[in-house]
């Protein structure tokens, strides 16, 4: 028995991760403070739900998450 | 769509097949991140030959990894302070230091964490307080006090991502405690058991009702005693409540397993999130199943400090998640944490575990205020061992000989017809614990000296 595949809407929720580490990482540098510490919160908020799927989502030190 | 009753319904109960399959792979990404960003903890897995994940080709290739041990971690530290060489991320990333409590060792380990590890370290509480029945709306009080050991730290921010409503009770009196937990209608507790058992002396003495408040759940960690069955059955009949057991390290910062509401008699290892192996402590080979061991912890969360394989000093039986009906398939450490390595003391040949002693002392006596095992020398040759009990105020059995006599009996009975002296102690005169209760003394002298401290295990 292997693990099952993440569902649809998890799957979204992953989307919503790498298009958050997408922007931080694209755009981090020019977020005003409000909008980039709550988008690093919500990255590493995400993160959690990546990697109880078992994706390996990384470590993201140089983004600050 | 009926609430699960997993927190992480797609691993809690996964084969053991795909289960190992999941370790394997999260083992791989480890050793990676390891090499790419820790070069300390790099160097050893080079030193075993392994120069790459691609080494590891099934679960049991982890024993290929060498043993992370506490001292080596702490001479790290020591010489170069105040981290050491563990960090796999430059310390301006992290947004949390935290230390150990400093039970073991001259001072405590440091450690780190980034955003992203302090959600995941709430995430492993998650899962405990999922697994108790804790849910929003429970309000929930920390007997904590909120400092620098990591502690109850996690389980705060897990009970606010599980969206109850937390109160925070450091910097707090014990009365002033029992007395919020009665007032605010407190569902939920968490300290360790010591503690619980303290607040609940102290309702008692100050007419605080906790079996009748609103507290139906304990979450206990800190110390062995939560599953330990007399001290468990004792906090539950005190409380009113049910009272599940887990336990963390700061090492990993947060916990690794947690009892469910079915209590099968220990916790549930998180199983998706570290490998838990039990050794022997002597020979370091795996021990069975069902037999007592050391547990060898890998974790998969924490990015900032990689722990392989490291040696908990942690007494374990592991037995299969069978054993509970709940429906996990993660593994339980039967009884949950057994003693510490060293916490065993040889007395004339026989070996003595404090938990060992409690079980007997807590089932025994109930009028129960507090208590104290000393080791001690006469004529600086012979070892003794007595228990020190301290009775509640005005109780009955104070005088009771022969409850003293029959716990003497039960603990040589216990121990290999190891003699045991049983008193009582003034009362107030025993130490009080908040947190990591040391309730043994070993005041022995070196053999055949005229003093001195002694240099056993």
């Amino acid at each position: 028995m292997t693990e099952p595949e993440p569902t649809a809407a998890e799957r979204e929720l992953v989307d919503c991760y790498e298009r958050l580490v997408a922007i931080l990482r694209e755009h981090g540098d020019d977020l005003a403070p409000f909008a980039h510490r709550n988008a690093v919160k919500a990255a590493a908020a995400l993160w959690q739900v990546a990697n109880d799927l078992g994706l390996q989502p990384g470590h993201l030190y140089d983004l600050g998450i | 769509m009926t609430p699960s009753p997993y927190w992480n319904p797609r691993t809690e109960t996964l084969s053991r097949d795909a289960l190992e399959a999941l370790q394997l792979r999260k083992l791989r990404g480890l050793v990676d991140w390891t090499h790419a960003s820790a070069p300390w903890q790099s160097a050893q897995l080079r030193k075993a030959g392994l120069e790459s994940s691609d080494a590891l080709r099934s679960l049991d290739d982890l024993r290929r990894i060498p043993f992370l041990e506490r001292q080596d971690w702490m001479a790290t530290q020591e010489e170069d302070p105040p981290y050491g060489a563990v960090l796999a991320a430059p310390p301006e990333a992290a947004i949390r230091y935290h230390t150990t409590s400093g039970t073991t060792g001259k001072r405590p380990l440091a450690v780190l964490d980034g955003p992203k590890d302090w959600e995941w370290i709430a995430e492993m509480w998650c899962y405990g307080f999922w697994a108790a029945g804790v849910r929003a709306p429970d309000s929930v009080f920390f007997a904590f006090s909120y400092g620098t050991f990591v502690g109850f730290w996690g389980a705060h921010y897990a009970c606010e991502k599980l969206g109850c409503r937390v109160l925070p009770g450091g910097n707090m009196t014990t009365e002033a405690r029992v007395r919020m937990i009665a007032e605010a209608e407190v569902t939920v507790v968490c300290s360790t058991p010591t503690y619980a058992l303290r607040m609940a002396q102290e309702a008692e003495a100050k007419g605080v009702d906790l079996p009748g408040s609103a507290v139906r759940v304990l979450v206990l960690s800190g110390e062995p005693a939560g599953s330990i069955p007399a001290t468990k059955a004792l906090i539950e009949e005190r409380w009113g409540a049910k009272a599940v057991d887990t336990a963390g390290m700061t090492e990993l910062g947060t916990i690794f397993m947690f009892e469910c509401s079915h209590q099968p008699g220990g916790p549930h290892i998180i199983e998706d999130h570290f490998v838990e192996e039990v050794v022997d402590p002597v020979t370091l080979e795996p021990v069975p199943d069902g037999e007592l061991g050391e547990r060898v912890v890998t974790s998969f969360g924490r990015g900032f400090i990689p722990v392989m394989r490291y040696r908990t000093r942690d007494m374990v039986v592991r037995v299969p998640a069978s054993r509970c009906d709940c429906g996990r398939t993660f593994d339980i450490y039967d009884g949950g944490i057994r003693g510490r390595v060293d916490d065993m003391k040889v007395v004339r040949g026989t070996n003595v575990y404090p938990r060992a002693i409690e079980e007997i002392v807590r089932r025994n006596v109930g009028a129960l205020e507090e208590f104290q095992v000393r080791l001690y020398t006469v004529d600086g040759i012979r070892d003794e061992i007595e228990v020190l009990v301290e009775l509640a105020e005005g109780s009955q059995t104070t005088a009771d000989g022969d409850l003293l006599q029959e716990v003497g009996r039960q603990l040589s009975e216990a121990h290999e017809g190891l003699r045991f002296g049983v008193r009582t102690a003034e009362p107030g005169s025993l130490p009080r614990f908040e947190l990591k209760a040391k309730r043994l003394n070993d005041e022995r002298e070196v053999w055949g000296g005229a003093g001195g401290e002694r240099k056993t295990m």
